[in-house]
């Protein structure tokens, strides 16, 4: 059964897709909005305004791949096309790996779907500590409820698989809370391939949701358009200058690319969106911009199970733990939530960090290896800063993150409790991904030697995959980049819809706060334009 | 993606003497570790070791000739699969390794970039690759020797070598392991059949 291909049969039908690689001379564009990211934010952001009537143009870096290009379900492939920096995005001193999308529906492309409301302890701590308005709990439930009808966002019905089955067992035996993900997917295969593209466009990102809808109202899609800069004069941003890339998708090809447009909305995350507005050296007067940079930092535990469990296949999410996330609430010691990750052999070989006979042997278990990680809710205490966005010479992003002794401990703790649910669970064997762990036979044994671990970059194995902050909204300008309804303190004309602007973590997945937030936020910014 | 930390722009200088030593023991290899940076710029003042080619090689994107070497000695020591192979197998399939790690390379941000061609240039000056890893030619460097090498850039209290030492060893096994020729290794029985017959019917 041949799945359709949604954009060949839109772009026969008449949709203004453009890909920059092709464009010969430099090229004017006009639009009512112009767009920079098509992400989460981004994507939500184009199909409400050119709902509205507005005239969308909506700009992204990355290439535009669409389901044909997904059907060989192949991971090389898909870090290649899909991923920043094919997926060796780094922080500046290597030490946490970051999973980001680049292509055609950002992250939303490549994510494992989960999709969780904002924590409501989050959304108080904003109002309570940051200065936020409009999106208290009660605020925000309707965007909830109307970006859950829109995707398909709900608790996946389909038994987990085995490798989430782990999580579910191991809380289950140690009376630990667990629950089941939402997830954003209509008609889902369950076969676990969402981290490289769904074969079957059943996961309802950007890509084959919002832009289609934006399309098919006029929106125009530009893509391998890289925006270099916002020009701006008097307090109003004048064009969003860019430079088209050749079909490589990151070579400049030398032909600029000017949109002029009545609004600008910065969307292409955390990390992209500071940076492009420290290139274009937007007013500052706080020096916010680009800090308290929050993502999540992940440790991983690796667990041994006695069955085969595929962990590669099956829907990659569907439990996961809040057991140890809001003990104290908002603030009080690191909270994490624990979820499953898929391993699929090369994302599942390097979190593995070996070599020679111990990386053969541990590579030949890994249809029975399990891992469990740990997201760290960063930002809720002073302890617990973020990172930065800064640029290097050529312009591009450098993410710099430290981690604190309080992070650490947070880390440690994680570590922890993951090998005691994968115990819990029947695993044989717990390894935390550290270079001085090794596999520990008994929980017990796990216990000691992980209190011992040298808890330094390098020696744990870190990530992330949720970028947030750098853009805070607040409604005190000495606080905030933007407001609470994500306009720019500074600038009359430039708004910021993405997780950039979130002034915390979230404390679970982040794209369905990314959606309900900007849905709340571009349905504003539709009404005030039309005015 | 691992890369060196900042602290080797501002390292301790080298004393010449220790690199007429041969087998130097771990704690020296370890002292001269800090100091990457230096290292390069005394590099050429030992004689003999040629600038490294400034262009890449054939076909290939980022990785120069010297980074070639490298890598090809490197994976086998990596992935015991490759060591099994006869040279003419593994040359095809180290091959391929390669270019995934060229793609890789290539697409990585500026500052990324910068930091991985610090790691390799130091890597590829004779004298100096041979104080810091034990490893002389990479060409002739035997298995034990490589894996000796990871181990104690891995093992050392220096951030700067746990981060070389892991970099090159998660994106060799990444690069390897991708690959449809090793999913018999890892048991990965390939893409979901139900599904990838359906949607390739």
């Amino acid at each position: 059964m041949a799945i359709p291909d949604i954009y060949k049969q839109g772009i026969a039908s008449g949709w203004k897709v453009v890909d920059a690689a092709t464009l010969v001379s430099p090229t004017t564009l006009e639009a009512d909005v112009a767009i920079v990211g098509s992400g989460a934010g981004g994507g939500v952001a184009a199909e409400i305004l050119s709902l509205a009537g507005l005239k969308v143009v909506l700009l992204e870096e990355g290439g535009l791949f669409t389901s044909d290009s997904f059907r060989d379900m192949d991971e090389a492939r898909a870090y290649r096309d899909l991923y920043q920096e094919a997926s060796a995005r780094a922080t500046s001193d290597g030490a946490i790996s970051v999973m980001q999308g680049r292509s055609v529906g950002g992250s939303t492309t490549v994510n494992w779907s989960s999709s969780f409301r904002t924590p409501p302890q989050t959304l108080q701590h904003w109002a309570s500590q940051h200065e936020v308005v409009g999106h208290g709990v009660d605020d925000m439930a309707p965007w909830f409820a109307r970006m859950e009808e829109r995707l398909g966002i709900a608790p996946w019905a389909v038994p987990p698989n085995a490798n989430n089955n782990v999580l579910k067992a191991g809380c289950d035996k140690l009376g630990w809370e667990s629950h089941v993900i939402p997830r954003n997917v209509k008609g889902c295969w369950d076969s676990g391939y969402c981290g490289f593209g769904c074969p079957v466009n059943a996961k309802q990102s950007m890509l084959v949701s919002t832009i289609p809808v934006a399309l098919r109202n006029g929106a125009t899609l530009v893509h391998r358009l890289r925006v270099l800069r916002l020009e701006h004069a008097d307090g109003r941003i004048t064009a969003a200058v860019g430079e088209a890339l050749r079909a490589d998708g990151r070579t400049p090809s030398g032909v600029a690319v000017t949109v002029r447009a009545r609004h600008v909305v910065a969307a292409g995350g955390a990390i992209n969106t500071p940076a492009l507005l420290l290139r274009s050296r937007l007013p500052d007067p706080h020096q916010l911009l680009g800090k308290r940079t929050l993502i999540h930092p992940v440790v991983v535990s690796l667990a041994l199970m006695p069955d085969r469990i595929d962990p590669y296949y099956g829907a990659p999410q569907s439990i996961a733990s809040d057991q140890f996330q809001w003990t104290a609430g908002a603030t009080g010691p690191m909270g994490y939530k624990l979820e499953v990750p898929p391993i699929t052999p090369g994302l599942g070989s390097a979190v593995l960090n070996l070599f020679g006979d111990a990386l053969r042997r541990e590579v030949a278990a890994m249809p029975n290896t399990n891992a469990l990680l740990a997201l760290l809710r960063d930002g809720f205490v002073p302890q617990s800063e973020g990172g930065s966005v800064r640029l290097a010479d050529d312009g591009s992003p450098v993410l710099d993150y430290e981690l604190s002794d309080y992070v650490w401990d947070g880390a440690r703790r994680a570590y922890l409790s993951m090998a005691e649910a994968q115990f819990a669970a029947g695993a044989r064997q717990v390894r935390p991904a550290h270079l001085d762990a090794v596999y520990y036979s008994s929980w017990s044994e796990a216990r000691k030697a992980i209190a011992e671990l040298p808890m330094k970059k390098f020696r744990a194995s870190l990530f992330t995959a949720h970028l947030m902050g750098g853009c805070a909204m607040s409604e005190n300008p000495a606080r905030g980049v933007v407001d609470s309804r994500g306009r720019h303190h500074q600038i009359a004309n430039l708004s910021i819809l993405d997780g950039s602007v979130f002034p915390t973590s979230i404390g679970a997945n982040p794209q369905h706060s990314i959606y309900a937030l900007t849905a709340q936020n571009a349905t504003a910014l539709a009404a005030e334009l039309r005015r | 993606m691992d890369d060196l930390p900042r602290q080797i722009l501002h390292p301790a200088p080298i004393d010449p003497a220790r690199l007429r030593q041969p087998g130097l023991g771990r704690r020296d290899v370890l002292k001269v570790g800090v100091g990457f940076t230096a290292a390069l710029g005394v590099a050429g003042l030992l004689g003999g070791c040629g600038e490294p080619a400034r262009s890449p090689a054939k076909g290939l994107d980022f990785l120069r000739a010297g980074d070639v070497e490298l890598f090809s000695a490197l994976a086998p020591a990596v992935v015991s699969d490759l060591a099994a192979l006869d040279s003419a197998q593994r040359a095809a399939r180290v091959g391929e390794v390669l270019r995934n790690l060229d793609a890789t390379f290539a697409a990585m941000g500026q500052a990324s970039q910068a930091e991985v061609r610090k790691l390799l240039d130091l890597l590829g000056v004779a004298p100096l690759r041979y104080v810091l890893t034990g490893v002389g030619a990479w060409r002739e460097a035997s298995l034990d020797e490589l894996q000796a090498f990871l181990a104690r850039w891995r093992g050392s209290r220096f951030a700067t070598l746990n981060a070389g030492g892991n970099v090159l060893v998660k994106l060799i096994a990444a690069s390897y392991y991708v690959l449809p020729v090793s999913w018999p290794a890892s048991g990965y029985p390939g893409p979901l059949q139900r599904v990838y017959q359906a949607v390739n019917s």
